[in-house]
């Protein structure tokens, strides 16, 4: 266990001692800042028409303010986390300083985890980094605080996973670009798959559309907590750790 | 202390170590010696449990590494080819890393005492990539000594140095070898194996080629080195009529090297006095004895410039 916190640490401390982890901070907060003002204004707008129109229904801040909001800093997310573990394995083994970690008393279990909750800390930090845009909304509306909670934990899961993914690439080459492209392209592809049900029919569809994140992100995102959503985000992130452990070893014995 | 038994690595179809066996006791520090390619850097890694063994084990003070990796680490330092550092850490930083993970109970004095061991006081708060290459090797020596090993396992410790780095380094190594401490090193640079080691291995082509003491393997065959001021023909012929004499070859220069199965220095040296004898060479170098035994060819075994240690 203190072993996964060393090398977590030193991980963390990579993004903060380096103008990528800064610079990607920077960025996404300039975007979702822009994002929060054009949600707002939106919802401000409607809101001001429904109050001359008897016919419409009164917007609900949860559905038509938060879950737009923070599914859209999901997608971000979904882009930047890629840039983000494109480093973990691939930096390391370029560099030779993998060597350090596969002789020393560590075991292979430890070095992923540790690797991954480095990663993770410092994207869910930037999760938390838009703590801000929530506390206005307390401030000036009355938004559902369960909601709002379901969105945070939503976004952290998502995180998690998109993490996870970006671990197994990045300990598939030594290049970070290709950790990166590869990355990208699996998460796409487990985001969009939903739209496979959403077209076809069948139990192929159905399946292939329960394997998407994005089926098992919508619901906690409106903040509907299923136990078979925590479930899938569980085994998504188990899979692709352990995938990343097996890849690790392999490193030893191949 | 250091015991491999049986040991092959296969990278696909390619068999990089075949069935090695060699034993090194306490405190001893042996000379790793071949090509590039034999193998030298595959068993080494698998000593230090980076690589696992196609077949056969590795075994540290009693230990099978790949049975008892966390035991066995705890007790090997490992400096690789290339020095494991991380390029953007200040070198205090990357040494309590290295520390933490090692299982040092205090890492900050252990990096401070190492420091100073390998020469880096007042470098803690360089970042490792600013350092040259002879200081960012002593960087990866101090990763590798940080938690007190005592076994040292280094890998071309001094390649890629400059002449006075190389001379800093082996004067460090042969201070680590002091006492306890058994020592591993592979090198290409063969004075530095005569310096340092007390005996050698030599591999060539994943197999153990040879394996003795510098003394035991440089008299294997006698070889005398001869140079005259007035050489000719005659003096040749004469050489070849001692009794013993096995081949003589003339190079360029009056020079001679001549293959006995006895020492004949003396018999040789009074033949060539005539012949104004200028220098005579008695005992095979460990480079002949390496160059034999790994089959290149030997002629004139001056070495290149490369090679050569004027240190």
């Amino acid at each position: 266990m203190k072993n996964i916190l060393v090398i977590a640490r030193r991980e963390l401390r990579h993004y903060f001692t380096t103008p990528t982890g800064w610079l990607a901070l920077c960025a996404f907060l300039v975007v979702t800042g822009f994002l929060f003002v054009l949600e707002v204004r939106w919802f401000a707008l409607e809101s001001m028409d429904i109050a001359y129109n008897p016919y419409r229904e009164p917007l609900d801040l949860g559905a038509h303010l938060l879950a737009p909001f923070y599914g859209e800093i999901s997608l971000i997310m979904l882009m930047i986390c890629p840039a983000l573990s494109m480093r973990l394995f691939a930096e390391d083994r370029r560099q030779r300083s993998f060597e350090l970690l596969l002789t020393s008393p560590v075991s292979t279990i430890e070095i992923v985890l540790g690797k991954y909750l480095g990663g993770m800390s410092f994207a869910g930090l930037m999760v938390l980094a838009t703590g801000h845009y929530a506390l206005l909304l307390i401030w000036v509306g009355e938004p559902d605080l369960g909601v709002l909670a379901g969105a945070y934990l939503n976004m952290l899961l998502l995180t998690a996973a998109f993490m996870a993914v970006g671990l197994l690439t990045s300990a598939m080459t030594e290049n970070q670009v290709v950790a990166l492209v590869l990355a990208l392209m699996g998460l796409l592809l487990f985001w969009a798959l939903a739209a496979v049900g959403m077209i076809g029919s069948g139990p192929w569809a159905e399946a292939l559309s329960e394997a998407s994140l994005f089926t098992h992100a919508e619901p906690l995102g409106r903040g509907v907590l299923r136990l078979r959503d925590l479930a899938y985000y569980g085994s998504f992130i188990g899979f692709f750790l352990f995938a990343t452990h097996q890849r690790v070893e392999s490193m030893r014995w191949g | 202390m250091i015991k491999v038994e049986d040991l092959s690595r296969r990278y696909g179809e390619h068999l990089a170590v075949r069935d090695v066996n060699f034993e090194v006791a306490r405190g001893e520090v042996v000379g790793f010696l071949g090509p590039n390619g034999a193998g030298k850097t595959t068993t080494m890694r698998i000593l230090a449990g980076s690589l696992g063994a196609t077949s056969g084990r590795a075994l540290v003070d009693g230990l099978d590494v790949a049975e008892h990796p966390r035991k066995v680490k705890r007790r090997l330092g490992y400096l690789p080819e290339h020095p494991p550092v991380y390029a953007n850490m200040t070198v205090g930083d990357y040494l309590r890393f290295a520390a933490s993970i090692k299982g040092v109970d205090e890492p900050a004095a252990a990096v401070t005492a190492t420091l100073k061991r390998v020469g880096l006081e007042g470098m803690q708060g360089r970042i490792v990539s600013h350092l040259s290459k002879g200081f960012q090797q002593r960087v990866g020596l101090a990763q590798a000594l940080v938690h007190d090993p005592d076994v040292l396992v280094l890998d071309e410790p001094t390649s890629g140095l400059d002449p006075a780095q190389r001379k800093e380094i082996r004067d460090l190594i042969r201070e680590l070898a002091d006492g306890e401490r058994t020592v591993i090193l592979s090198t290409h640079v063969l004075p530095e194996v005569e310096d340092i080691c007390e005996r050698v291995i030599i591999i060539e082509q994943g197999r153990i080629v040879a394996e003795d003491t510098i003394d035991a393997l440089a008299s294997l065959q006698r070889r005398i080195r001869l140079q005259v001021g007035r050489p000719d023909l005659t003096l040749e012929q004469a050489i070849r009529e001692i009794p013993g004499v096995q081949r003589v070859e003339a190079l360029a220069g009056g020079r001679y090297v001549i293959d006995a199965d006895g020492d004949l220095r003396a018999a040789v040296a009074r033949i060539a006095a005539p012949a104004d004898l200028l220098e005579l060479q008695g005992r095979e170098k460990l480079e002949d004895a390496y160059l034999r035994l790994t089959k290149r060819t030997t002629g004139d075994a001056n070495w290149s410039a490369d090679q050569e240690d004027p240190a």
